[in-house]
């Protein structure tokens, strides 16, 4: 079975939009670029700590400060993500984000907090499953929303050489401008092809579709798609990169990310145990 | 869908259906009698397992023969699947050896068979199933188709004064990605004698006795380590062979299908543990009591701190003692996989091939082979060659030694080792690891005899 890398989408928030100004300034908020990854169904095993830097760089984004949020134009993001297994079916991810700009230097944004359970290997389930839920906090110059949550059931499958996983996740604003929007959906999706034991490349999509029942136009819509590559060289490191291209107007429209893990068994001891 | 194998066990069993003449039914009591039934484990009152087992029992009967004494034997199946009876370690005709891959007949559920062996060599073996499990861990070797087999020499040495056969088995496996990203069986119990630690008998044992242990490893996939807290192992035979150099250690290390025959002086009156080493399986169940008379309190177990274990130590350096052969022809065997993405299992090859594709390697009657195993997967493989005995020559980059007889050699991942045999059985000759799921996927291949 593959071993899976764990990918999700951006952490994200948006405005609402008033007439053409106020669009862009929706525009510039939802961009959230701190973790571009699609989830796998696994969670990291018990007396593990996986650790894990994302570094995410807007090559071409919002270039304006609108409603006091900064531009994502050559953000250049740092996030640090510490994951502890606590058993075979469940984990505990923290986040701290931040961000370096030219005028603004290296800056906290925020923290995320994300528990996570997974069905058990023991189910035998034809595909993984598991779900999370992620709460958190970011600074108002980066996200009008300060802070948020989200609950992202996660499914995916190895068929072959193929990996497939589908992220339809869920996001709350619990205070921000967009506090009284509901629910929003935001999906992600993986598609991965073994071309070698160590070599992996697809492609993962990332979106905002807005209020769950009332979606945005596609226009304002946020649509991301990026090719990447996992690189499997070793089961205590996790790599990826990629490439994103964002088509609408709600979207950064070049991204390039990273992700660097290094797994950290704290169980074995020795031979005997 | 048939795969393959499936069909040629198939065939096989049509084959063995014909064997059922009249004359079996007019013949007399067997020596050995084997019914295949099912069976429920009781391996302790929480834990229990449906599995099928030899003659309503796991571990299987023992079956003490005489070497070279003509034994008839009966095999009856009343379990639901095709069943095979492989002879681990004798030198049989491959109509009866016990491996459908050589030509012996599959025996068909509701069927039985009757046939008649001679033991040889003298020694430890043991019996056991040899069919497809697949992805299914409760079937073949998985489950509880496992006995033990004592042919004792014509000239019976004796050192001791009591036997006692235990047998390591793991129970309620199932898949789970290994550190190199591929699917690897894991147990949720471990057994001696299909009984977890403290719910089995005792061995009961008595101040200043010679106790002869016969060790198998019947596990379908794990190496296992045993240490007997409070003594040591004088080991003096693996795979039921002597070894040259008789040894003590504080531990035995035994892949699938290897046997250790080890005698331990009771000089120490308590009661003891006898159980794997390794922490995490004894906690699985994998231990025994063994028990001195008029001894009273709980059982003590003495925690190793290190895994210590080569097969370097029971043999001769080469050119010591009698020499190896004169003229050996080399036959060089890779062993590796076929990766076909991560979401598939991957196909074990030798020499690139998986069977029943691979090469069948032709040897000439009388004559003297080295096979030159290279391991280029970071697995280790518990090679067997059936109806053979091999001499190790070389382990893991080991100087060149001699006089060390098995049947089967652990090869370490990423490593060579080399074993010389003579070929002087003739008939299909299967060679395999041992683990049941490699040998399901591929990783055997058949030696013919010209």
């Amino acid at each position: 079975m593959r071993k899976c890398a764990q990918r999700r989408s951006t952490v994200s928030a948006y405005l609402l939009a008033m007439g053409c100004v106020l669009m862009l300034a929706r525009v510039a908020a939802a961009q959230g670029n701190y973790e571009i990854q699609v989830y796998g169904a696994d969670t990291v095993a018990p007396k593990n700590l996986m650790m894990e830097l994302h570094s995410n760089y807007t090559v071409t984004g919002q270039t304006k400060v609108i409603d006091r949020v900064y531009p994502t134009n050559h953000q250049e993001h740092e996030t640090l993500e510490l994951t502890e297994g606590i058993n075979d079916w469940a984990e505990v991810g923290f986040y701290v984000f931040t961000s370096e700009q030219d005028g603004h230097g290296v800056q906290w944004v925020g923290d995320h907090i994300r528990p996570r359970v997974r069905a058990p290997e023991r189910w035998h389930l034809p595909v993984g499953l598991s779900l999370s839920t992620e709460i958190g906090y970011q600074r108002a110059v980066y996200s009008p929303d300060t802070w948020t949550w989200e609950i992202r059931p996660i499914i995916d499958k190895t068929m072959g050489r193929w990996y497939l996983a589908f992220n339809p996740a869920l996001e709350r604003t619990l205070h921000g401008s967009d506090v009284n929007q509901g629910l929003g959906f935001s999906p992600g999706a993986k598609v991965g092809y073994d071309f070698t034991p160590k070599i992996n490349c697809g492609f993962e999509y990332y979106a905002d579709y807005g209020r769950l029942g009332a979606f945005d136009s596609l226009h304002e819509q946020q649509q991301q798609i990026l090719a990447v590559t996992d690189l499997n060289v070793s089961p205590k490191w996790e790599i990826n990169f990629g490439v994103g291209l964002g088509p609408t107007a709600a979207t950064d429209h070049l991204i390039v990310k990273g992700i660097l893990g290094r797994r950290f068994d704290w169980g074995k001891k020795s031979a005997v145990d | 869908m048939i795969t393959r194998r499936r069909f040629g066990q198939l065939s096989g069993m049509a084959a063995g259906t014909v064997l059922l003449t009249p004359a079996m039914r007019a013949a007399t009591a067997p020596d050995i009698a084997l019914e295949i039934a099912p069976y429920s484990l009781e391996a302790s009152p929480k834990h229990h397992f449906r599995t099928v087992a030899y003659n309503g029992q796991v571990p299987g009967p023992l079956f003490r023969m005489r070497q070279g004494q003509e034994q008839t034997v009966e095999i009856r199946n009343s379990s639901s699947e095709p069943e095979v009876v492989h002879w681990h370690g004798l030198f049989l005709p491959p109509e009866i050896d016990g491996a459908m891959e050589e030509g012996t007949p599959m025996i068909a559920p509701g069927g039985h068979v009757r046939y008649s062996l001679k033991p040889d060599p003298p020694g430890f073996r043991w019996f056991h199933t040899h069919t497809f499990a697949g992805a299914d861990l409760t079937k073949a070797q998985y489950g509880g188709l496992h006995g033990f087999v004592l042919i004792e020499p014509r000239d019976a040495p004796g050192a001791y004064d009591r036997e006692v056969f235990l047998g390591l088995h793991d129970w309620g496996g199932h898949f789970e990605s290994s550190d190199d990203g591929y699917m690897n069986p894991v147990y949720d119990v471990s057994t001696i004698n299909g009984k977890m630690l403290g719910f089995g008998e005792p061995v009961r044992v008595k101040q200043g006795e010679r106790v002869l242990m016969h060790v198998l490893n019947s596990s379908p996939t794990e190496v296992h380590w045993i240490a007997l807290a409070g003594h040591r192992f004088q080991v003096v035979a693996l795979d039921g062979n002597a070894v040259p150099q008789p040894l003590t250690v504080e531990m035995l290390r035994l892949a699938p299908a290897e046997r250790v025959s080890a005698v331990v002086e009771m000089k120490s009156p308590g009661k003891w543990v006898l159980g794997e080493v390794r922490k995490h399986i004894q906690n699985a169940g994998m231990g025994i009591v063994i028990e001195y008379a008029r001894a009273g309190g709980n059982a003590v177990w003495t925690q190793p701190e290190k895994l210590v274990w080569s097969y370097r130590g029971f043999a001769e350096a080469a050119g010591e003692g009698k020499a190896g052969g004169s003229e050996v022809n080399r036959i060089e065997l890779t062993f590796d996989t076929k990766f076909e993405g991560h979401g598939s299992e991957e196909r074990w090859r030798i020499n690139g091939k998986s069977y029943p594709d691979t090469e069948e390697p032709l040897l000439r009657n009388g004559e003297r082979y080295r096979l030159v195993m290279k391991n280029e997967s970071m697995d280790d493989h518990p090679m067997h060659l059936h109806r053979h005995t091999f001499e190790v020559r070389r382990v893991d980059g080991s100087p060149e030694m001699q006089g060390l007889r098995k049947d089967v050699v652990l090869v370490p991942g990423k490593s060579t080792a080399e074993v010389e045999f003579v070929a002087d059985h003739p008939g299909r000759t299967l060679f395999h690891c041992h683990q049941q799921d490699h040998m399901d996927r591929g990783f055997m291949m058949v030696f013919r005899y010209a």
